[in-house]
């Protein structure tokens, strides 16, 4: 169990690395602008492969590269009703703070959790290995969470449940 | 260590270029000024700022002979500035563009310029003097994308373009007028203007900081593929070479010698490329120090951990990550190096040059020391 989530971070690691090579790059489609390409997707030879990493079929990421953006997509694993109910509050309650971490997307790509948006303004400001730590870290820590919640409250789940409902919803 | 001087000038530099005599340098702090350092009693000191355009310039050239400096920017335009007794005065460039202007070089001969844009275009500019402006000539429909990087043959005549959509080009420039001597003896004399010469296919990514060598025999080129790639005898049937490296990708390339290369780009670290007696190009090593893998990752159970990660508590000794953390790439610079310029004579052999980041750096290297790389 540990050996998976090590070595699926690893990889996701290594990709970001190989990724985040950002420059800027001014719009070829409207004058004077600046847009991130990896969204707008109007110029096709500006976009890199995607590349999918799958732990297995309910956790994977996906990373889509341009010449001045990067898009980093998460879906996390949710096993039961329980933790569903705890990823989509967790995860709208970061959606609203979505500012505050400047890299966040504020609405996930289709089919993923949770969604961040690099662009090369990003990697101008910022150090590029505390971006990827960041994003791996936040990985890490979600999993975690979720992990512990499942393991530490096996027999106590019907009971629980309402509790972690109140507070949520506080 | 080849490093001779490093200079931290602003958060983050677009690009740099040098004065004729290297006591000054020009510079974007990734906006739309240029500020001019000049070096008084080993402290660099602003002396210029010069404001015209009024978005990112993303190309700087100081020519050698004239004391020109030519600009181009995000803005669509460019300016040619002139020293007039002690202040810097703009002469408007119209490119004719309606995309931004992304790469400018001077020609050897410093009666033109070339402008690379993101409208697929390159523009060639000279100077009128009947009527006192500088006039643009297109180089249109030649190029699928926005074209990173320019370079002129020391004949100044041939031109190499590399686009994003990871072509090579050679182009011929001759204009009428400006280089009207030169075509009587040229072997491309017959020639037009923005006529295709030769268009590699080599890369299947984005290309970048295209060069040719001080006899203009070899040309060389990045691409984003983590290779770059020689081509020997550009003409009919050019020879070309790729040489993979494991690193992240360059983003320019200079001639230190008619075969030795310095390649800079996203890792931060100057990379050093030179051919053998037979003219195979290869990767030779580093110019900065290697930091060392980081150790293995320590790391307790799962259950542990998120026992730990739960109670808020962090063991004393031991880190809670799984998984280790990055480091920084390079030495000397601390992000992406995206210009590289030689310093001193301009001739056929480059002992010094400077490379400038996005860490808002400027670093002096010297090849001087290094044994190992002169004897190439």
């Amino acid at each position: 169990m540990a050996s998976t989530l090590r070595l699926y971070l690893t990889c996701i690691r290594n990709t970001l690395e190989a990724a985040m090579c950002l420059q800027n790059f001014p719009c070829q489609e409207v004058e004077r602008h600046n847009k991130p390409e990896v969204e707008l997707k109007t110029s096709p030879e500006l976009l890199l492969n995607p590349v999918l990493i799958c732990r297995n079929e309910a956790e994977k990421c996906l990373i889509e590269t341009s010449i001045n953006s990067l898009r980093i997509s998460l879906k996390v694993k949710q096993a039961d009703e329980l933790e569903n109910i705890l990823t989509k509050k967790f995860l709208r309650f970061l959606s609203m703070r979505a500012e505050a971490f400047q890299v966040l997307r504020r609405k996930p790509v289709q089919g993923y959790d949770i969604s961040f948006l690099i662009t090369n303004y990003h990697c101008e400001e910022m150090q590029k290995h505390k971006l990827i730590d960041f994003i791996v870290q936040f990985m890490e820590s979600k999993m975690m969470f979720l992990f512990a919640f499942s393991t530490t409250f096996p027999t106590f789940k019907v009971a629980t449940f309402t509790d972690l409902l109140t507070l949520i919803k506080r | 260590m080849a490093v001779m001087a490093v200079h931290q000038f602003a958060q983050c530099i677009t690009c740099h270029a040098w004065s004729p005599d290297q006591s000054m340098v020009a510079l974007c702090p990734n906006n739309n000024e240029v500020h001019i350092y000049r070096l008084v009693e080993d402290k660099w000191e602003k002396v210029h700022v010069l404001q015209k355009h009024d978005q990112v310039i993303s190309g700087i050239d100081w020519s050698t002979r004239s004391n020109r400096i030519v600009t181009a920017s995000h803005d669509r335009n460019s300016y040619v500035w002139n020293l007039e007794g002690s202040e810097w005065v703009p002469t408007l460039v119209i490119l004719r563009l309606n995309r931004a202007a992304l790469c400018v070089q001077w020609s050897p001969k410093e009666n033109k310029f070339a402008v690379g844009s993101g409208a697929k275009t390159v523009c060639i500019c000279y100077y009128e003097q009947e009527n006192n402006w500088w006039v643009s000539k297109l180089i249109r429909k030649r190029h699928d994308s926005s074209v990173t990087s320019v370079s002129w043959h020391p004949d100044n005549i041939l031109l190499a373009t590399t686009s994003t959509d990871g072509k090579c080009r050679v182009f011929s420039t001759l204009i009428k007028g400006v280089d009207a001597k030169d075509s009587k003896k040229g072997t491309s004399s017959d020639s037009k203007f923005g006529e295709l010469i030769v268009q590699l296919d080599l890369s299947s990514s984005w290309t970048f900081g295209v060069k040719w060598s001080p006899s203009g025999n070899t040309l060389a080129y990045a691409g984003h593929n983590s290779m770059i790639y020689f081509v020997d005898d550009v003409g009919p049937s050019p020879l070309a070479q790729n040489v993979v490296f494991r690193d992240l990708p360059l983003r320019d390339v200079l001639f230190v010698s008619e075969r030795k290369v310095i390649g800079v780009g996203f890792d931060c670290n100057p990379m050093v490329f030179a051919a053998d007696e037979r003219g195979i190009w290869s990767f030779v090593r580093y110019l900065g120090e290697r930091k060392a893998a980081s150790s293995g990752p320590r790391y307790g159970s799962q259950f542990s951990e998120a026992f730990g990660k739960f109670y808020g508590q962090s063991k004393h000794g031991v880190s809670n990550d799984a998984v280790e953390t990055s480091r920084a790439r390079g030495t000397v610079h601390e992000n992406c190096i995206n210009c590289i310029m030689p310093l001193g004579d301009h001739g056929t052999l480059i002992r010094r040059f400077s490379t400038s980041g996005l860490d808002g750096r400027i670093v002096v290297w010297d090849l001087e020391n290094e044994q190992d790389l002169l004897e190439l």
